[in-house]
């Protein structure tokens, strides 16, 4: 029985470790410098139509 | 052609008389200001990006551009910086004002030829763009982002700035880690909680707490570091603060856990842990706000930066702004900046020297005139000779003058530092007390150590410590609802103790652009006709006199017909043939030139504003009086600010007696008129000295030194970027009416912190004698605790209401 837990126990911290190594990858690679933008970004439209309005460059 | 009031479809801006720049879609007809306008809007729809119209949300219109800089690549090529992905360009981008010109901007230059990629940073209006050298030059770059209308220039980032985005990832990692490890331990902690209830085999309770004690540690040593590193200084300095009770809250309980581990009893790691956290968590969000304050000298000095049209003989070179020497003549189109302060020495034109004066008039220019750097050409194109080089210029002195302010500011001590500062050693004083006593009385060492650490750790600083930064983040959250940014939680403390209030007043208190305020015909004509004949031949001017008059006849309704110009002379006046005569508006000097007959005395004329004079077949017909009208909600905030016992003074770059009839007019009790950039701070610095807590509101380049040495600069937006990050308190729309608000909010959060101060030393006189006594027993401590804490941020959350 407490084996088991001890087991879990670690699981958890391990999993946390994960997490956190995922973090520190986010920040390394400036995933938080802007925060502001991201939640605009969803409302960006025009990505499923990029085929057609990517041709035309200029007057 | 009888033209109707309309606004641009692309800039928003009021559409000028006369101008008549149309796109004909199949649905309507849209209208421009100007062929850039219609070109950037033809560039952004080919593109395929026309729900930038739709999705954008502006509520002003946007700041003339000319669309047309020239950027030369020689000169960019040492902003370009190679890394493995390809050569990489930082770009401020002026003009960024909503998500949709950051996501335009990004597509813009994506689509260009050789662009990898482009990333621009809506927080900071900078863009990082990745590109293939062989492919695209910089040059190519700006230039698309010039067409559709925004300004592009260098960014290089300096050593301080660097400091501080590295200081930035280091804090947010720390608490990072802080975050993840106490989720954890929360759980260990919860665990013992129900042991403590229900009973808990003591192996199971060793391990719990021993995976405890493996977390906590590196919450206390490596994201508390910044804490401990403050605390040792204090204890150096012979200056407790803040930190030193942060670190003996979260190292007694930290010690005590590992010793009760050991010998047997309840632990308080999940304390050590949280103070540290919630604590880094505060840091943080201040951090946020706080971050950009050093970029305002950047931003000036962002002015002095680009080139110069140099003439050597009769060539015309293009030289970096760095290069010119006292003596140079320089070649100035409109819609330049001067490069350099100088003098005229041909050509004539209007200047807007509304950076260096606040004065929002332009300034005639004629050779023999002086000219300031980082003021705007408007009308005619300027031979300049060069008095001083780029380093010695208006701007680059402005600069140093806000940076120096910056740096002599005096570091505050928080309230919270204040009451830290004495207990902190009364705490560690009765503690070392208990321990003393106990052992004087006989008790035996170990429990006198308990007793003494337990008295340390039920007076730790849990609501001591969230006291300011919970009621400074509700209040800065609320204030950040109705459009006020403080910039960090000293701000609000200062705010609350203003004693003084220095205005600026143009942009400030008025609205920063001449509007028409009297209209003085001769006997024959109407004020309507008078008006009329004006708008007609300045129909086509870009002067904002001009401009001013023909928004004012639109207002009124009335139909004017515009008049092709017949001469006009830069600076001074329009001639043009209305109904078959010529009529002819412009300055006293301009209609004494063309030996107008009945022109009344110059010193008939009222001092007060811009004076437009109008002739009809060369008589005189009337004067047209232009001023810069008073914000409406300025009178209010002036008597709020008297009400409050808050003295007000107006202080201006403007002719003193322009100030002194607005301060009359507005009940302000001192005022003070051509006044420099310096003569501003030095002001300032004078109320301080004599014990005033400054309050300086300001919107110009001039207002930055002021703003800097206030106590609390607050600027109006609208105003410029470098009054925006030279000031600690924003308005983020010019409305006066929130800068009352955000007074009366600063106060109320001063209560609210006081309130849990007190709350928190209630708490601690109760509990420190029962743990003197050793009759706490570790449960209800924590209880105790938990709910001292919770009864700080309830009280905090107060703030955020109503």
């Amino acid at each position: 029985m407490d084996g088991s837990l001890i087991f879990l126990m670690v699981l958890s911290l391990v999993l946390g470790a994960a997490c956190w190594i995922w973090f520190l990858w986010g920040v390394k690679r400036g995933e938080f410098d802007d925060i502001e933008r991201p939640k605009h970004r969803m409302l960006d439209d025009d990505d499923e139509n990029d085929e057609n309005g990517g041709r035309g460059s200029g007057t | 052609m009888t033209i109707e009031a309309g606004t641009c479809f692309h800039c928003a801006a009021e559409i000028p008389a006369g101008i008549d720049v149309v796109e004909q879609r199949a649905d309507a007809t849209l209208r421009f200001c100007c062929h850039g306008c219609r070109g950037a809007y033809l560039l952004i729809t080919g593109a395929g990006l026309d729900s930038f119209y739709r999705s954008r949300k502006w509520e002003d219109p946007a700041p003339p551009v000319s669309f047309s800089d020239r950027f030369e690549d020689p000169f960019l090529a040492r902003f370009v910086h190679a890394t493995p992905e390809g050569n990489a360009m930082d770009i401020i981008i002026d003009g960024i004002r909503c998500a949709s010109c950051v996501w335009l901007n990004e597509k813009i230059i994506e689509r260009l030829p050789g662009v990898l990629q482009a990333r621009v940073n809506y927080a900071t209006g900078r863009a990082r763009v990745l590109f293939d050298p062989a492919r695209i030059t910089p040059a190519a770059i700006f230039s698309r982002i010039a067409e559709i209308g925004y300004r592009p220039r260098p960014y290089t980032a300096t050593e301080a700035k660097r400091g501080a985005d590295a200081e930035k990832r280091d804090l947010l990692i720390r608490f990072g880690t802080a975050f993840f490890l106490t989720m954890q331990l929360m759980a260990y902690s919860f665990a013992l909680y129900a042991g403590y209830f229900q009973g808990i085999g003591s192996n199971m309770k060793l391990y719990l707490q021993l995976f405890s004690f493996a977390v906590t540690t590196p919450v206390i040593f490596y994201s508390g570091w910044p804490f401990l590193r403050g605390a040792w200084r204090g204890v150096v300095n012979g200056a407790p603060n803040m930190e030193l009770l942060i670190a003996v809250g979260a190292i007694s309980s930290y010690a005590y856990s590992i010793y009760a581990t050991f010998a047997g009893g309840e632990v308080y790691f999940e304390t050590a842990a949280m103070i540290v956290t919630l604590i880094l968590a505060g840091r943080l969000l201040e951090n946020a706000a706080k971050r950009e304050a050093a970029s305002g000298v950047e931003a000036l000095l962002g002015l002095a930066t680009g080139e110069a049209r140099r003439l050597a003989g009769e060539q015309l070179e293009t030289v970096d702004l760095a290069l010119l020497v006292p003596g140079d003549l320089v070649l100035v189109a409109p819609g330049e900046r001067f490069p350099t302060d100088g003098t005229v020495v041909a050509g004539s034109s209007d200047a807007d020297e509304s950076l260096a004066t606040g004065e929002p008039a332009p300034v005639e220019k004629h050779p023999g005139a002086t000219i300031i750097a980082g003021s705007t050409n408007l009308t005619g194109t300027l031979r300049v000779r060069c008095e001083k080089g780029a380093a010695d210029s208006f701007v680059a002195r402005v600069a140093r003058l806000v940076e120096d302010a910056q740096s002599r500011r005096a570091p505050v001590q928080g309230l919270a530092d204040r009451v830290a500062a004495r207990f902190v050693p009364a705490v560690l004083l009765i503690a070392l007390l208990t321990f003393a006593g106990y052992l004087v009385t006989g008790a035996r060492f170990e429990s006198a150590l308990m007793t003494a650490l337990a008295v340390v750790v039920i007076a730790c600083p849990c609501a001591l410590g969230l006291a300011t930064p919970t009621a400074v983040l509700a209040g800065t959250g609320a204030a950040a609802r109705f459009g006020v940014i403080f910039r960090g939680a000293d701000v609000l403390e200062r705010l609350s103790r203003v004693t003084v209030a220095i205005f600026d007043k143009t942009g400030t208190l008025t609205r920063g652009t001449p509007e028409v305020a009297q209209v003085l015909p001769v006997q024959i004509l109407t004020e309507d006709e008078l008006l009329a004949l004006a708008a007609a031949v300045e129909g086509g001017s870009l002067h904002p006199v001009g401009k001013a008059i023909c928004a004012h006849a639109l207002r009124s309704g009335l139909p004017f017909a515009v008049a092709e110009p017949t001469t006009a002379l830069p600076g001074s006046g329009v001639t043009g043939v209305v109904g078959g005569q010529a009529v002819a508006a412009g300055s006293y000097r301009y209609l004494s030139q063309l030996s107008v007959a009945g022109l009344p005395d110059e010193e008939e004329l009222p001092i007060q504003g811009t004076a437009v004079l109008v002739a009809v077949a060369n008589v005189y017909a009337g004067t047209i009086i232009l001023k810069d009208q008073v914000r409406q909600d300025a009178p209010a905030l002036v008597s709020y600010l008297a009400g409050q016992g808050i003295a007000t003074a107006l202080l201006s770059g403007d002719r003193t007696v322009t100030v002194r009839e607005t301060a009359a007019h507005l009940g302000i009790e001192t005022a003070r008129g051509a006044l420099s950039p310096a003569d501003k701070r030095a002001e300032v610095e004078r109320l301080r000295q004599e014990g005033a807590v400054v309050l300086a509101v300001g919107d110009g380049i001039n207002d930055a030194p002021a703003l800097s040495a206030a106590d609390v600069g607050c600027a109006v937006a609208g105003g410029t970027d470098i009054a925006v990050e030279s000031s600690e308190l924003i308005l983020v729309k010019p409305d006066l009416e929130r800068l009352a608000r955000a007074h009366r909010l600063a106060r109320r959060t001063m209560t609210v912190v006081r309130q849990n101060l007190a709350w928190a030393l209630v708490y601690n006189l109760v509990g420190i004698p029962l743990a003197m006594t050793g009759r706490l027993t570790p449960i209800y401590a924590a209880a105790a605790m938990t709910l001292s804490s919770l009864c700080v941020v309830g009280n905090s959350l107060r703030l955020g209401r109503r």
